[in-house]
């Protein structure tokens, strides 16, 4: 979390600091809900051009533009409608919702109840994983301050907007930070994903037109509402992506943790080569999973990309949660994947048939691998299976099962081949 | 009306239906297990998916309703590979027990894996396998043959509204439970084992009974209460092995009642009296039809009498049995019995969310329709009872009066009897019965009566003409062979 010594300008992460969590900071430091009473004047069809303007695109993985999402929300609804902030941050890989929760709360339930006055909202929820206990109760903490000092409650600053702001806290799965599955789970039902239609904006949360927007995205609408959409936009070097970037960065490199830069401002190998120091014992690059254990992995070679979404879709993987997982040689790539596999075959709802069946026997072929009683025929085989997974689920988390195991097997090939036993037979 | 093309042929559809069922209407099977028309729609098996013009991805047929100009493609390279491998990831944890399983012969993973799954399987790892537990005296639980549909789950919460299945577990592991292992609650437990597409739910009842291939289906109606849900009676030779509901979407839709789908076992009870009997010393004795004929005459002729029918008898019996009242019983008044408690259809009301009724007779309202009146006690003067019983109606106290029986009797409550004369139950006769909302439904014969016992209308000429006719009636006997 080394700030990035005035090369970039930076939003958040200078205020990364155990002093910067009170209200009194929030207000003195960070010019706190400045953004909310100007919002409270305007209409919600001004906020939401606001922050389409920024360009603010989802950082949950996903990437839809966060304004364009908002306006899904019908105006007029028979049912309530709510504000959920996605504080699951299960994707392995990824932390940087942890530090926005635990150093800057008002900052996320600022950006919380302006959300819910441009959608109409007067209800919030933050789902927040299970294991974030101490998050849990210091976003606790900030939301009574918050209520004391009228920022949520009945009657918000004196306008009459009335927002209540809950933190409900999961149980430990993955796959409650997929959307409808979190929506299910926050009604207290399994936490299965839904089948779509209808979208949230339509029918989320007990069956009320819902945005569902990650941790950073909500925590950088206070900025743009107060400075500009087009301030935020400006940070972005490609086109339609604003803002800064929270990189989480880990695995062998000399100073992991926490990076904020401009949306595209680098690339992979200049994050891991400038910023974080290279790789650990200077032993050369293996590989790279660049967002979250779920992107497909790039190669030592394939790291000149941008770090922003379209760049990255080019290269054929994804920027998703900016989760950066770096490998050094020496490293076993196959363990690496079958330890990726595992997770994803555990975290499967078991709802939709082709993740359920399809992620278990992938992760038991790795296993077999692993155990060195591989056949030459099994990473065809893996291919086989992760291509039937691959687009063909109810949700994206057969897609994020089969993206590494095809790019794994793809590009490191000779390593799974290295632990067949020799002369690898035929069944 | 709006008009779709599903594998290049054109097909009008309502708005509004889905993919499958807009196929279905043009013969066009898309294969599917999670998806069922009563239950909500969850797209979870994958196995309906199909290509669809202008969408990158492969589309659930169940979830996506058509619309004005869509193009799909059922039988594309895609949609097919995908069929193939949906296939494959449901075996590869499915035990090949189709030999011992009750389902063989009408299991869609069956079917379907004949249509569309390999002959070659590629999967060499260990099996999942479960213990399974029990769910109560209706179902039998084989949760290694389970695909996941949750059309189980969907069904207790949705149709028998009792959240009594639930999944356990995730992923690989999901099992399907009662709740705290519990056994299962609802009185429409048989359904499960109808709605599971595979042998994973399998009727307690029904198991290691019969290949389901051997049997046969007449359609028929439940003759449990004043619903008249539609249902196949399966039997082989002159056996009822079981019921299942017959969709009548006006009745009962998909589904029965438990209490209405094991009804069928009185009929091969061993203690229902399928063989005339007569009193003879204070006992009942078998005796053949002559002299029990002759019996009944003796116990009615010259003596005030007084008919009592079932409300569980069809149009057809109790017109005959006016008509023989009339002219054989001295114009003897009739009256119905049926359900304690429930005299007339004001009486009649839904006693559960669903489809239960408060007449456990089929035909309360028919009944009424002929102008007979609801029985209360035994008239002054009466000296004899004559009384005539589908099987159902529960019999009124008659005192001391002497009873002749004529339908389907149990020793017990026969033991008093002056004569039985044993007829034929709702599952080897013809007839109407008028259901509460006035529809009149066809009961059909599915096997021939049992034993001795005769269809009404036989006993009734037999009795009219007396003893030794027999012979000069095989019209009713020729109708249940067909």
């Amino acid at each position: 979390m080394e700030a990035q010594k005035g090369k970039w300008e930076t939003i958040y992460i200078q205020h990364f600091r155990e002093e910067a969590r009170p209200l009194k900071y929030y207000l003195d430091q960070m010019e706190g809900y400045q953004a909310l009473k100007k919002c409270l004047g305007l209409t919600p069809d001004d906020i939401i051009n606001e922050v389409k303007k920024s360009n603010l695109r989802g950082r949950g993985g996903a990437g839809f533009p966060t304004g364009t999402k908002w306006g899904f929300i019908p105006k007029q609804s028979p049912k309530p409608k709510y504000v959920v902030c996605n504080a699951d941050e299960s994707e392995p890989g990824t932390f940087k919702d942890r530090d926005l929760m635990r150093y800057t709360p008002h900052l996320l339930i600022e950006g919380m109840v302006i959300a819910g006055h441009a959608i109409g909202a007067n209800v919030g929820y933050i789902y927040i994983r299970g294991e974030y206990t101490r998050e849990a109760k210091l976003l606790d903490e900030a939301i009574n301050e918050a209520y004391a000092k009228g920022y949520l409650g009945n009657d918000v600053l004196g306008t009459g907007f009335k927002f209540d702001l809950t933190v409900h806290r999961g149980a430990g799965a993955y796959i409650c930070g997929e959307e409808t599955g979190l929506l299910n789970s926050l009604e207290g039902k399994r936490g299965e994903p839904r089948v779509k239609p209808p979208f949230p904006a339509q029918a989320g949360a007990f069956g009320g037109p819902t945005i569902v927007n990650n941790v950073e995205t909500l925590c950088a609408v206070p900025f743009i509402m107060r400075k500009g959409g087009e301030w935020f936009a400006k940070f972005g070097k490609f086109e339609k992506s604003g803002g800064t970037r929270l990189f989480c960065v880990s695995g062998h490199v000399k100073k992991p943790g926490l990076y904020e830069l401009p949306a595209g401002a680098i690339t992979i190998r200049e994050l891991i080569y400038d910023y974080c120091g290279g790789i650990l014992d200077d032993k050369p690059l293996k590989a790279v999973i660049p967002g979250g254990s779920s992107a497909p992995v790039l190669t030592a070679s394939e790291i000149d990309v941008a770090l922003d979404i379209e760049p990255m879709m080019k290269a054929k993987t994804m920027l998703g949660s900016a989760g950066i997982m770096v490998v050094a040689e020496g490293f076993d790539v196959v363990k690496l994947i079958r330890r990726i596999t595992k997770f994803y075959a555990h975290e499967s709802c078991g709802q939709c048939t082709p993740c359920r069946e399809g992620c278990r026997w992938m992760e038991e072929i790795l296993g077999r691998i692993m155990d060195g009683k591989g056949k030459r025929q099994d990473t065809d085989m893996l291919l086989s299976i992760a291509d039937n997974i691959n687009g063909k689920t109810l949700c994206a988390l057969g897609d994020a099962a089969a993206g590494p195991v095809i790019s794994f097997v793809t590009k490191f090939k000779p390593d799974f081949e290295a632990k067949m036993p020799a002369g690898g037979t035929h069944a | 009306m709006p008009k779709c093309t599903i594998d290049g042929k054109q097909i009008e559809f309502a708005a509004g239906t889905n993919l499958i069922e807009v196929a279905k209407s043009a013969g066009i099977e898309i294969p599917f297990y999670c998806y069922h028309p009563g239950l909500s729609i969850v797209a979870q098996c994958r196995m309906c998916a199909v290509e669809i013009e202008g969408m990158p991805k492969l589309q659930t047929a169940c979830s996506t309703n058509a619309t004005d100009g869509m193009v799909v493609k059922t039988n594309s390279e895609r949609s097919v590979a995908n069929q193939k491998s949906v296939m494959e990831f449901l075996l590869i944890n499915h035990p090949l027990d189709c030999s011992i399983c009750d389902k063989s012969g009408e299991c869609d993973l069956q079917d379907f894996s004949y249509r569309y799954g390999s002959a070659h399987m590629r999967y060499e790892e260990e099996r999942r396998t479960f213990v399974d537990d029990d769910m109560g005296p209706i179902i039998k639980k084989n949760m290694n043959r389970c695909i996941h549909c949750t059309r189980c789950i969907r069904f207790a919460d949705e149709i028998a509204d009792k959240r009594e299945i639930v999944a356990l577990q995730r992923g690989n592991h999901t099992e399907i439970v009662t709740v705290e292992g519990k056994p299962l609650a609802t009185e429409y437990a048989g359904c499960y084992a109808d709605i599971c597409p595979t042998g994973s739910l399998t009727l307690k009842d029904f198991r290691f009974q019969k290949r389901v291939w051997f049997l046969k289906k007449t359609p028929s109606v439940c003759e449990g209460c004043s619903r008249g849900c539609n249902m196949d009676i399966s039997w082989e030779k002159d056996t009822v092995y079981r019921c299942n509901p017959r969709t009548n979407m006006e009745v009962n839709k998909w589904w029965m009642c438990d209490e209405g789908r094991f009804n069928f076992h009185y009929v091969h009870n061993p203690l229902r009296i399928v063989e005339p009997e007569t009193m003879s010393d204070g006992r009942t004795a078998k005796v053949d039809w002559d002299k029990a004929i002759h019996a009944a005459t003796h116990a009615t002729t010259g003596k005030k009498a007084v008919v009592l029918v079932g409300s569980d008898l069809t149009q057809e019996e109790l017109q005959g049995i006016q008509k023989f009242a009339t002219k054989k019983l001295g114009g003897a008044q009739v009256f119905h019995f049926g359900t304690p408690g429930v005299k007339t259809v004001a009486d009649d009301k839904d006693i559960d969310h669903l489809l239960k009724r408060a007449s456990k007779t089929a035909n309360l309202n028919g009944v009424e329709k002929l102008g007979i009146q609801p029985f209360d006690k035994v008239p002054a003067g009466a000296q004899v009872a004559v009384v005539f019983r589908g099987g159902r109606a529960q019999l009124p106290n008659l005192g001391s009066t002497p009873v002749v029986g004529v339908g389907v009797f149990f020793t017990e409550e026969a033991k008093n009897f002056a004569a039985v004369l044993p007829g034929a139950s709702f599952a080897e006769k013809n007839g109407t019965i008028i259901n509460w909302k006035g529809m009149e439904q066809k009961l059909q014969a599915a096997i021939p009566a049992v034993g001795h016992s005769k269809q009404l209308a036989e006993i009734l000429l037999h009795w009219t003409h007396g003893a030794a006719k027999e012979e000069v009636i095989p019209a009713a006997a020729g109708e249940i062979t067909a």
